[in-house]
């Protein structure tokens, strides 16, 4: 592979991870925001599999693997079984609240927030310059593209009301950070990696118990109704 | 003797006969002397800036005139750019005012006192930038203050008692922010000259360099801050969508196309050619107001429906860009990029006169329209295009050009203006990958709201039909009137065709502002090319494809219709049949989207009050509904702090009890403190 | 040299030619691609120039209370958007237009044509005409950020925003096309276009509801020949915009030099790009529904933010 369609590759592949979190940041259905989630891992996992390929460093293809399988693959895969569990039982479609299922109100709205994204992403760079500067080969040079998914991950986080919105924003922080240290200096020693992923699925976990125990308390995922759970 | 020395003088001479003519002549000859002498005033100063920007410089020390001190006065092409347009404002502007001030009664703009007031008005206008002394510069600033605050307040005794109080608000709002510029300005060109060692511009010029950089700062601070504040920049400019829709109609055109201009003229001088350019963060801050002021300013156009208000804010928008574009200039000087700071500082100088233009035209326009009707409002207006068809007519001209497209005029300068920031790109740095894009982002929303603000002006003040019984029965205005639009509309026609011909006086300009860098844009009648960048415009051309590609149309369309008799029908409205006049969408209906889109800026205050009838809640008699939207900047930041001053001012008066020997003792005790002070300190 | 010399002219004669005779065909394919994916039969793709021969027959009406601008609002149209495909380098970037074909000016020409239907809407005076006028500068208002920061994100690799300029690089290195910059910019014009143009999901060209109508409640009370032209430019509008998301993202085919043969094969490629965009937008059509007015802000917000990301990605991935 020679050095400009490594570039090229790399470049389009850091273009389309920061393009499926600005994506869930647009969309309401959280079922396309999975899939938009799906989409971001994969192009996590094309990432670490370029650099892995360029630099001839197979433990780094086979962490890329991994990364495929775990946040392309499986984490979609609970998110999913947790939003059908949210789902209206079939043959009983008007039972259930509509609004379960799409991202109805975040606390900033969605035009907002894309703009919020524009300067969020414009912050990331500002920052990430003076390191790119140390060393400015095509991996570190794409350095702010993961900055800016820790920072949309993490408004995600702070502004969407649904519990499963909040879960994607959280793995969206995580996908960031991965990106980010694969960028910077070509991954994490692969049991960092594996102790990472470990404690992400294991959040994951956490939050769809967390989810289905809420639904059960309060007959939906909104988290402003947590409120009625603090003692005044 | 020098052109401009001959010219500046006859300015000087024709603004006292002006003066004195509207003082001491009879009512009917009062307008018209006045007015010609100022027209001819308006002249010598276009004369004496047409001659500066053609390379020529002048400059005069009369040390005997005001001791001690003494008047400097300095002509260079920066100076002569804004005497020109200055002296081009006045000239049309003032043979508006001959017949403006004729249809009005024994107030107002036709009084004794406003006659001869207008002159010196002008005057200070065309002579401001001349100045080359902190004193001079301070004296003709200020009278250019007071004449237009007195200008502003013509009105007061004229029109119903809710007309009057506006006047007077207006007046005191415009009284205390230009005295707090005022104020500002002088703090800063007194540092300045303190600093410096000395007052006049060439000595300023001398002792900046030497000044430690915290003084520098500080002395940009103060003055940008001040002159912000005459350019209408947001948050600095409550009082000008209040003082400029109250001023009478000839007086608001010279406010807002000329006036406001030394506004920029002044961050110009002082921050590129006295202090040679500064540090990264006063061009932020200039660059920052301005793209506040450009976004705000357009967002508050586009939801006013007074016709004088809107252009207010579509004053402080224009400001805004240019000041953008002087933000640009000084950031890409301060990263070393000279090409492109020279760039976008004749874009900027374009906009300015462009603007002041299309302004002084669009201002007449509507004082016309405002004393043919006695109506600001553009929801009580339209259909004037049948009663004013050449009002009309100049009003879209003006139009063309404010909304930014070919072939108006204001296109160019947002042209160039854009183009200096795709070519600054080239400047490597985080500033400018980051400041840049979002200034381009600014420049098109407002590029595209400010079309939305003229279609609703013109589409809803002037076309459709009447709303109102004083718009059915609206009559032309006199020749004079005509005549003196006539004039801004050929300038704007100009501007609009023939930009390539202001080229070298830009870039003479430009170099006067110290950006000596080439010539940034050259060209002749037919096109514009920039200075080593791939760009090239030609507006000549442009019009001239337009006109033809219009010509074939409308032929092909000819040649190919079997029938060419256009018949007459009545309007369809979807089966409605022909609708009244009220059904028809007025100004605020037009903006309702707009303001839905932006509802979280300008939040609007909306009231719905629904009265039941008496016997039953469920049948209503009377739902009122009232909408406004304030001011926000106004509410949130000026509010307060008159709240906490008139707090203090009600606290204090038990201070002032009436005792005679109170009073006394509170001048004695202040004197000995004083003196204390001054002993325990030695 | 004399047929080099006429080459470029004949060249700018052909572009003209070839959006305004294609345009209503364009419409026409799209309307047949839908109606077929609907499962109907379809009128066929010549049908839209049989309504305008029909329409050109008509007698002109002159609704009562209407204004010069109301007249000539149709004319300008056509006439702004004749200018506009002379200056885009659509079969050929060597014709003596190339060189002042600015694409800020061919976004302001554009812009040109709407202002003047919103003008002629608010001239007639009626509801639906103030009502569409009003919508139509709104998305107008929020479109252009979107527009001028793509252009000046696919300007930064040519150093120019001259169209034939950047056109020309686009062919010579075609890197630059699949760069995130060039992707993230034309998908963020792709969606203005949409909105330019009144397509779905921002305006349903085929309604007949006014109540949700943008560009067609605005020219109600034209008739006629008038209608002809409305519709012919609305037509030329989407052919020309098509043509320039296929001129930036696909220049491949496009004449770099005066010769009969590269020009014609240009004219060539350029109608089967651009039918084939109009297809697969007629297809997706198909699929989309119409967004709520004040949901088009958050679809332009979206835009909005691919341009700037567009620009910023050519700094940081492939920039200093």
């Amino acid at each position: 592979m020679n050095d400009a369609v490594y570039t090229q590759l790399l470049d389009l592949a850091c273009g389309a991870f920061l393009l499926a979190a600005v994506v869930v940041l647009w969309l309401r259905q959280l079922a396309s925001i999975v899939r938009v989630f799906a989409l971001q891992g994969v192009a996590l996992a094309a990432v670490a599999a370029l650099l892995g390929t360029y630099d001839r460093r197979w433990e780094v293809l086979a962490v890329a693997t991994g990364i495929g399988v775990l946040r392309a693959g499986l984490l979609p895969l609970l998110m999913r079984r947790a939003l059908t569990a949210l789902a209206p039982a079939p043959g009983h479609p008007y039972e259930e609240d509509v609004s379960e299922a799409r991202e109805t109100e975040p606390l900033v709205n969605v035009a907002a927030s894309l703009l919020s994204a524009a300067l969020l992403t414009l912050l990331a760079y500002a920052v990430a310059r003076p390191l790119v500067e140390l060393n400015p080969t095509p991996a570190t040079r794409a350095l702010p593209v993961g900055l800016a998914v820790v920072l949309i991950g993490f408004f995600t986080l702070v502004t969407r009301r649904r519990a499963l919105a909040q879960v994607v924003g959280f793995l969206l922080l995580d996908n960031g950070i991965t990106a980010t240290a694969f960028l910077a200096a070509s991954g994490v020693p692969l049991i960092v990696e594996l102790g990472v992923s470990f404690d992400v699925l294991l959040a994951v976990l956490v939050l769809r118990i967390l989810t289905t125990r809420m639904r059960a308390a309060f007959g939906g995922t909104g988290l402003d109704d947590m409120r009625e759970l603090s003692d005044r | 003797m020098n052109v401009i020395a001959t010219a500046t003088v006859t300015v000087a001479g024709l603004a006292a006969a002006a003066a004195l003519a509207g003082a001491a002549l009879p009512p009917r000859a009062r307008a018209v002397t006045a007015g010609v002498c100022t027209a001819a005033l308006g002249a010598a100063a276009l004369a004496a800036g047409t001659a500066a920007l053609g390379g020529r410089r002048w400059s005069a020390s009369l040390p005997g005139l005001l001791p001690p001190a003494g008047i400097h006065l300095a002509v260079d092409a920066l100076s002569g750019l804004f005497m020109a347009v200055g002296g081009a404002v006045v000239l049309a502007v003032a043979v508006y005012g001959i017949g403006y001030a004729a249809g009005h009664g024994p107030h107002g703009i036709a009084s004794r006192g406003a006659q001869a007031v207008l002159p010196v008005f002008a005057l200070a206008l065309v002579l401001v930038p001349a100045a080359a002394s902190v004193s001079t510069f301070l004296l003709l600033w200020e009278t250019m203050a007071l004449t237009s605050l007195l200008l502003v307040l013509a009105g007061h005794r004229a029109g119903s008692p809710a007309r009057q109080a506006a006047v007077r608000a207006a007046g005191i709002w415009y009284a205390a922010m230009t005295h707090l510029g005022f104020v500002l300005l002088l703090a800063g060109l007194a540092l300045f000259a303190a600093g410096a060692g000395g007052e006049t511009f060439a000595a300023l010029r001398a002792g900046a360099a030497g000044m430690p950089p915290l003084a520098r700062g500080a002395v940009f601070t103060l003055v940008a801050a001040a002159c912000a504040s005459k350019a209408g920049a947001v948050p600095l400019h409550p009082w000008l969508p209040r003082a400029h829709p109250e001023a009478p109609g000839n007086v608001s055109a010279l406010m807002s196309a000329a006036m406001v201009n030394l506004g920029v003229y002044g961050i110009v001088r002082t921050g590129f050619d006295l202090l040679g350019g500064g540090p990264r963060w006063w061009w932020l801050l200039v660059l920052g107001a301005g793209a506040l002021s450009a976004v705000y300013g357009v967002l508050q156009a586009a939801v006013a429906s007074d016709l004088k208000r809107l252009l207010s804010y579509s004053t402080s928008e224009n400001l805004g860009l240019a000041l953008v574009g002087v933000g640009a200039a000084g950031l890409f000087h301060a990263t070393g990029n000279r090409a492109a700071a020279s760039l976008a500082l004749a874009a900027a100088l374009l906009h300015i006169v462009n603007h002041a233009a299309f302004k002084a035209l669009l201002f007449c326009a509507a004082g016309s329209v405002l004393r043919a009707t006695g109506v600001r409002d553009l929801d009580r207006m339209g259909g004037l295009r049948a009663r004013m068809p050449a009002t009309t007519a100049f009003f879209a001209v003006a139009a063309l050009g404010a909304v930014a497209l070919p072939p108006g005029n204001g296109f160019f300068g947002e042209w160039l203006l854009l183009q200096s920031m795709i070519h600054g790109l080239a400047v490597p740095g985080v500033f400018t990958a980051i400041v840049l894009p979002l200034a381009v982002a600014v420049i098109a929303l407002s590029a595209g709201l400010a079309a939305a603000v003229f279609v609703k002006a013109l589409g809803v003040g002037f076309f459709a039909r009447p709303r109102s019984a004083p718009a059915a029965e609206a009559a032309e205005s006199p020749p004079t009137m005509l005549a003196g639009m006539g004039l801004l509309a050929a300038a704007c026609a100009a501007l609009a065709l023939v930009p390539g011909l202001l080229g070298d006086g830009l870039s003479r300009a430009v170099a006067a502002a110290g950006l000596a860098d080439g010539r940034p844009l050259t060209g002749g009648a037919l096109g514009v090319r920039l200075d080593r960048l791939a760009a090239s415009l030609s507006p000549l051309w442009v019009a001239c494809a337009l006109t033809a590609a219009l010509a074939a149309v409308s032929a092909l369309t000819r040649l190919t219709a079997r029938r060419r008799r256009r018949g007459n029908a009545r309007l369809w409205d979807c089966g409605g049949g022909a609708p009244t006049a009220r059904m028809s969408y007025t100004a605020t209906s037009f903006a309702e989207p707009l303001q839905r889109v932006f509802d979280d800026v300008l939040a609007p205050e909306q009231d719905v009050n629904v009265t039941p009838i008496s016997e039953s809640a469920y049948l209503v008699e009377r739902v009122r509904y009232q909408r406004r939207v304030p001011d926000r900047i106004e509410h949130r930041l000026y509010r307060p702090f008159l709240d906490t001053v008139t707090g203090l001012g009600r606290a204090s008066r038990r201070l002032a009890s009436g005792s005679v020997h109170l009073y006394l003792g509170y001048g004695f005790f202040g004197l000995v403190a004083l003196l204390l002070a001054l002993a325990v300190g030695a | 040299m004399n047929a080099a010399g006429a080459v470029g002219p004949a060249a700018v004669a052909a572009q003209v030619a070839a959006v305004v005779a294609g345009a209503p065909l364009l419409a026409g394919l799209m309307r047949q691609v839908r109606a077929r994916l609907e499962g109907r039969a379809g009128p066929g793709i010549a049908q839209p120039w049989r309504d305008l021969r029909k329409l050109m027959r008509k007698e002109p009406i002159t609704p009562v209370g209407t204004g010069p601008a109301f007249r000539t609002a149709p004319l300008l149209l056509v006439a702004s958007t004749a200018v506009v495909a002379a200056l885009m380098p659509l079969a050929s970037t060597a014709t003596p237009a190339g060189v002042r074909s600015d694409l800020i000016l061919v976004v302001a020409l554009l812009a040109l044509g709407t202002v003047a239907l919103a003008l002629a809407g608010l001239d007639t005076g009626t509801a639906f005409g103030g009502m569409g006028a009003s919508r139509e500068m709104t998305v107008a208002a929020l479109v252009e950020p979107t527009i001028l920061l793509a252009v000046f994100a696919l300007s930064i690799p040519a150093g120019s925003t001259n169209l034939a300029a950047i056109v020309s690089g686009g062919i010579h290195d075609s890197a630059r096309l699949a760069s995130p910059a060039g992707l993230l910019a034309t998908a963020a014009l792709a969606v203005a276009v949409l909105a330019e143009t009144g397509r779905l999901p921002v305006d349903n060209p085929a309604t007949h509801l006014e109540l949700t109508m943008v560009h067609e409640a605005m020219v109600l009370e034209y008739a006629g020949p008038d209608l002809a032209l409305v519709e012919l430019g609305a037509h030329m509008r989407l052919t020309v915009l098509l043509g320039l998301l296929a001129s930036l993202a696909a220049p491949w085919g496009i004449a770099t030099t005066a010769s009969a043969a590269a020009v014609a094969l240009g004219l060539v490629l350029f109608a089967v790009k651009v039918a084939l965009l109009g297809a697969a937008l007629a297809a997706a059509e198909v699929f989309w529904a119409k967004l709520r007015l004040f949901r088009i802000p958050e679809l332009l917000a979206g835009s909005f933010l691919l341009a700037l990301l567009a620009v910023t990605a050519s700094y940081f991935l492939t920039g200093e």
